[in-house]
């Protein structure tokens, strides 16, 4: 391509070129990476508490869920939980920051995710 | 119930106390001096009180999201709103001489003819104006509760009300077209937005109330809640109006429909207060010993 080519508005309309063979879905890629970024974030604060007991580990997770669904009742309503478990799970803090970040604001996320891990 | 929304429920409770006792002295005398001295006096400083309420609320809330953060803007236009409907209702009171009487009474009527006065100025301020910030606010919270898969799939009755709300809406556009070859002023063609802005507003309260019910009894979803009930009885105090300038409405009904911009003062008011209350919980709350 020519160098006034690249300056085109049409060349800014171009798809870029997809794998021979392959259909991309930018939408259901965007979905689950966001999942696979989730089952990540979950493995690492696995991996970050592996020192622990796992029984304690479980406790701990079980406590944070359940004060997670206490605030998610709070702010949103007892049923918004069931819209966030997702597929089958625990809430977890990486599952429910984006709606309370999107609702609340990064600041007061950020306190609630201080007060959901105290003493903890 | 937070603190601040109760202090706005007891607020109007006690200005409705004094409303229907100014009705009951109208009913039993048939005269409309208490009446009129209600709703030329207290009226407008309720309105004056809810409307600068609100205006701060939303501000305040919108200052709790920072500048990336898509509910800012949505914050900022629903401010927007509060602040519009807040210049509405001075510019009315001022041109109704009900601040200083006869001391504003000289200011009343504008120069250029954009707009017949400054009464009309303020109905198109606090009116079509408000209405497109307050529309543009909820068109930004509705594309947020969508991403998040908050909006509930619509019902039977919800698509009928929709189908009803647009034919209302294109029924008005043969009503007013013609209107226009008689040099209406910009006053008054802006005035006939109201009608198409109040539909679409009803259309996205409509949604709004769908992710409510999908929500629960959150602080958030009250907080959605209020603004579906201001907008729907904004919508009936419209249609109250319409009425009573058709002679549908016996001269009781018609003062007693006046109360219900009250109720909707009321609930514009209460909707960014449960936001707040939500924001507040996080700071200073003991939520966080639920689960110990």
């Amino acid at each position: 391509m020519k160098l006034h080519g690249r300056w085109h508005p049409r060349s800014w309309r171009r798809r870029p070129a997809a794998a021979p063979g392959s259909e991309v879905n930018f939408e259901a890629a965007a979905t689950s990476g966001l999942d696979d970024l989730e089952a990540r974030l979950n493995h690492w604060s696995d991996l970050w508490t592996k020192g622990n007991e796992p029984a304690v580990r479980s406790e701990a997770q079980r406590v944070v869920a359940e004060r997670l669904a206490a605030w998610m009742e709070h702010c949103f309503g007892q049923h918004a939980q069931s819209s966030l478990r997702g597929k089958g799970g625990q809430i977890s803090l990486a599952s429910s920051t984006p709606i309370f970040t999107a609702f609340l604001g990064r600041r007061a996320t950020r306190e609630l995710s201080r007060r959901v891990l105290q003493d903890l | 119930m937070p603190r601040m929304v109760r202090l706005i429920w007891i607020l109007f409770a006690l200005h409705l106390a004094l409303g229907m006792i100014a009705y009951a002295h109208f009913l039993v005398t048939g005269s409309y001096v208490v009446l009129g001295w209600y709703f030329s006096t207290l009226g407008p400083v309720f309105f004056l009180v809810m409307t600068a309420t609100e205006c701060t609320l939303a501000i305040k809330c919108r200052s709790w999201f920072d500048s990336d953060e898509p509910m800012r803007l949505a914050w900022g236009m629903i401010a927007c709103a509060a602040l519009a409907r807040l210049g509405g209702v001075v510019l009315r009171a001022i041109s109704d001489g009900n601040f200083a009487r006869g001391y504003w009474h000289p200011f009343s009527l504008l120069p250029g003819g954009l707009f017949t006065n400054l009464s009309q100025l303020g109905l198109v301020v606090g009116g079509p104006l408000s209405m497109a910030f307050l529309a543009v606010g909820l068109g930004r919270v509705l594309g947020i509760q969508r991403r998040f898969h908050l909006l509930g799939s619509l019902t039977r009755a919800d698509k009928a009300l929709l189908v009803l709300v647009v034919a209302f809406s294109v029924s008005q556009l043969f009503i007013i077209l013609p209107l226009f070859g008689g040099h209406p002023s910009l006053g008054t063609m802006l005035l006939w937005l109201s009608d198409p802005l109040l539909s679409l507003l009803l259309i996205e309260a409509i949604l709004v109330r769908r992710s409510v019910i999908r929500m629960g009894q959150g602080l958030l979803a009250k907080c959605w809640g209020m603004f579906v009930l201001a907008i729907v009885v904004t919508s009936a105090g419209d249609a109250a109006i319409w009425a009573g300038s058709h002679n549908l409405l016996s001269e009781p009904v018609t003062a007693l429909s006046w109360y219900i911009w009250f109720v909707a003062a009321a609930a514009f008011a209460s909707a960014p207060a449960y936001q707040l209350a939500a924001i507040s919980l996080t700071r200073g709350s003991s939520l966080h010993l639920v689960g110990k």
